[in-house]
């Protein structure tokens, strides 16, 4: 070829031919920056004004009181929140577990295991409000009314995937020769399973059901047709339930004062639950070196 | 350790010191623990299995075979919840999708009346699908900048605080967002935003003005801010979406980003590039995996419900105006599926949840086949 024109096209793709490039680095730089500016002020913003409206309504009768009670509050809501997330999880956190169990432990290079590992994505990316659509068709068509079971089941349905795959992940993390050692010494599969890997896992794994209950506690679309929410003290799952967000969603519809108040402090008890949860696990489980 | 493909015979004592004192220094090291965030996303690699266990009998045999069975039942059983999905959906609709059929996805009127029944998805598909747009024409931009901020610019003292602040965006519950857009930022958009918007753009005349039917279609807008400041439109719907799909394209960009070869960064800064090409090229060789991102995103923001409908006004108007009141698909199933009070109006409803699911399916599908590309350890270019 002609030698004397490659060199200068060969050997700099990046200068010449580009004058202010440097300028261009450095604006698109300055604009990462503010973009990045931008992303934490949204977050700053939204948390400040979630903490500033929820403490000027907050009172001591939010936490003791009914919501048909003269100072009104929301104490049935934070308990039937809690007692929602716990029933979701004795359903949903063994199934995710197995799931993710069987992908780390057993699953070779096959089509169904490909089909499953498919299946808990698409699971993990359904529309939440579908999965109350479904939960209502299962649960409350045939009890003819809405419960707390079909609130947990709806709940319990995004649990599922979420965490199947954090135990998938954190079974991998754990070192091969573990499994090894412990064939070595004689170990079936299954007591290599539960008696080394498991144990080494826990941490994690305790983490990935902690995130997934801190996500589900701030659900609200899939409760809307299944859990109901109740104005009572009434704890019993066969029963309409009652939960914070519901209670939040209905609060803010309407056009009372003092209940959309109420709902702001709401959102102070759910986000503040939710986000000490969330840093707690965080600050739990950090890579120590 | 295993050699690939050594057996290991039960009782050796030597791969017993050996794994054994391997065993013992991993345990005091503690576990590794990989990324599982707010954002649901996590990732490793897969584990090669370099050995067989041996074989079993009595007791723990059937113990090896219960385990094996309880872990399969479950996957089977997960299996089986996406199964139920689909059929529940498909059954509730039946009969809109033989009454209705097609016709579902060029109407516009809803209209539930008993006897007059018409029901039509496109101004709720519409509503998804422009609210969706307005997330990623905003939010893309913006979390590609986070993510080369995390990755390519900050220090690495300030990266993992941001990190973590930017997930936590996703940490907090939609129906915060929907209270926060509801009573603060629509009302901010009302009175200030909108209404500089209002201004430049309502002298830019888009299409010409009586020249379309009118009537409840009302498509083509003069121009884009046609209505006025209203501060419950399609662009606050966008806005608040913008918030919430930031954080996983921000999660998984970044991760993206991170596996750049540090070979060829540095052997672009040794031909002069400037630090944007550098990143230029950073960011054309994960182009599969930062596509990945955007879809798992879009998928993020179909999928939302209640801080949608907080903002959106609850109209099923289709219009190109960005100041326009509307409604989306999940918004009209949190808002009327209670209400459906007769056969067709309710199987209508299970239509719309199907279209919603197929919708989210497709394009969660792609994002998975874009991102199991780079998972699988390859160069994308």
């Amino acid at each position: 070829m002609n030698q004397t024109a490659t060199p200068t096209d060969l050997s700099n793709p990046f200068a010449g031919r580009r004058p202010g490039r440097r300028w261009i680095s450095r604006g698109v730089a300055a604009l990462c920056i503010i973009s990045t500016g931008l992303a934490l002020a949204v977050l700053f913003v939204v948390l400040s004004y979630i903490g500033i409206r929820g403490f000027e309504y907050i009172t001591p009768a939010f936490f003791t009181n009914l919501p048909l009670q003269s100072p009104e509050g929301m104490r049935n809501c934070i308990i039937g929140t809690v007692i929602l997330v716990m029933l979701a999880s004795v359903l949903g956190v063994p199934l995710g577990m197995l799931c993710g169990i069987y992908l780390a432990e057993y699953a070779g290079k096959s089509l169904f295991t490909h089909a499953a590992r498919l299946v808990i994505d698409l699971l993990a990316g359904t529309p939440t409000i579908l999965l109350g659509v479904i939960a209502w068709q299962l649960v409350v068509v045939p009890m003819h009314h809405q419960s707390g079971w079909s609130g947990a089941l709806a709940l319990a349905f995004i649990m599922v995937p979420i965490i199947a795959r954090a135990t998938e992940e954190m079974l991998r993390l754990v070192p091969h020769p573990h499994r090894e050692a412990s064939a070595g010494l004689g170990a079936s599969q299954a007591q290599t399973l539960m008696l080394v890997i498991l144990p080494a896992a826990k941490a994690g794994i305790a983490t990935g059901i902690m995130l997934a209950i801190a996500r589900v506690a701030g659900e609200t679309a899939p409760l809307l047709f299944t859990a109901l929410g109740n104005d009572q003290a009434v704890y019993d799952p066969n029963q309409p339930y009652p939960s914070l967000t519901l209670k939040i969603w209905q609060y803010s519809q309407s056009a009372e004062l003092s209940w959309r108040h109420q709902a702001w402090t709401g959102v102070l008890a759910l986000v503040t639950l939710v986000l000490v949860f969330t840093a707690a696990v965080r600050f739990a489980v950090r890579d120590r070196k | 350790m295993g050699v690939p493909g050594t057996r290991i015979r039960p009782g050796t004592p030597f791969v017993y010191f050996t794994a054994g004192a391997s065993l013992a220094v991993r345990f005091r090291k503690g576990i590794r623990v990989a990324r599982i965030d707010m954002t649901g996303m996590t990732g490793s690699e897969p584990v090669e299995q370099t050995f067989a266990y041996a074989p079993q009998n009595g007791w723990r045999k059937w113990l090896d075979r219960a385990v094996y069975g309880l872990a399969l039942g479950g996957v089977l059983l997960t299996m089986a919840i996406l199964l139920t999905i689909f059929v529940v959906l498909i059954h509730g609709s039946w009969l809109a999708l033989g009454r209705i059929g097609w016709h579902f996805f060029t109407t516009q009127a809803w209209n539930p009346v008993p006897g007059r029944d018409q029901y039509g998805v496109l101004a709720f598909m519409y509503g998804t699908g422009i609210t969706t747009l307005l997330a990623l024409v905003f939010g893309v931009p913006l979390s590609l900048g986070v993510a080369i901020f995390i990755t390519r610019l900050s220090p690495r003292w300030l990266a993992g605080p941001v990190s973590f602040l930017v997930e936590l965006l996703a940490a907090i519950p939609s129906i915060a967002y929907g209270l926060w857009g509801c009573f603060v930022m629509s009302p901010w958009l009302q009175n200030y935003l909108e209404p500089a918007i209002y201004a430049v753009l309502r002298h830019i005349k888009l299409f010409p003005v009586g020249k379309y039917p009118s009537g409840r279609i009302e498509f083509f807008p003069a121009n884009l801010v046609r209505g006025g400041p209203s501060g419950s439109d399609f662009l606050a719907g966008g806005l608040i979406l913008t918030i919430m799909v930031l954080p996983i394209i921000t999660a998984i960009t970044r991760d993206v980003l991170r596996q750049f070869p540090a070979e060829l960064e540095q052997g672009a800064y040794g031909l002069g590039a400037t630090w944007w090409q550098t990143t230029r090229l950073a960011l054309g060789y994960c182009r599969a995996g930062i596509f990945g991102a955007v879809m798992l995103g879009m998928a993020r923001a179909i999928g939302e419900t209640m801080a949608v409908i907080m903002v959106i006004g609850n109209t099923d108007s289709i219009s190109a105006s960005l100041f326009a009141g509307g409604q989306s698909m999940s918004g009209v199933l949190a808002n009327e599926f209670m209400e459906a009070d007769h056969p067709i109006y309710l199987s209508a409803m299970f239509y719309v949840a199907l279209v919603l699911m197929v919708s989210s399916l497709l394009t969660n599908v792609s994002a998975r086949l874009l991102l199991s590309r780079i998972s699988g350890g390859k160069g994308t270019h």
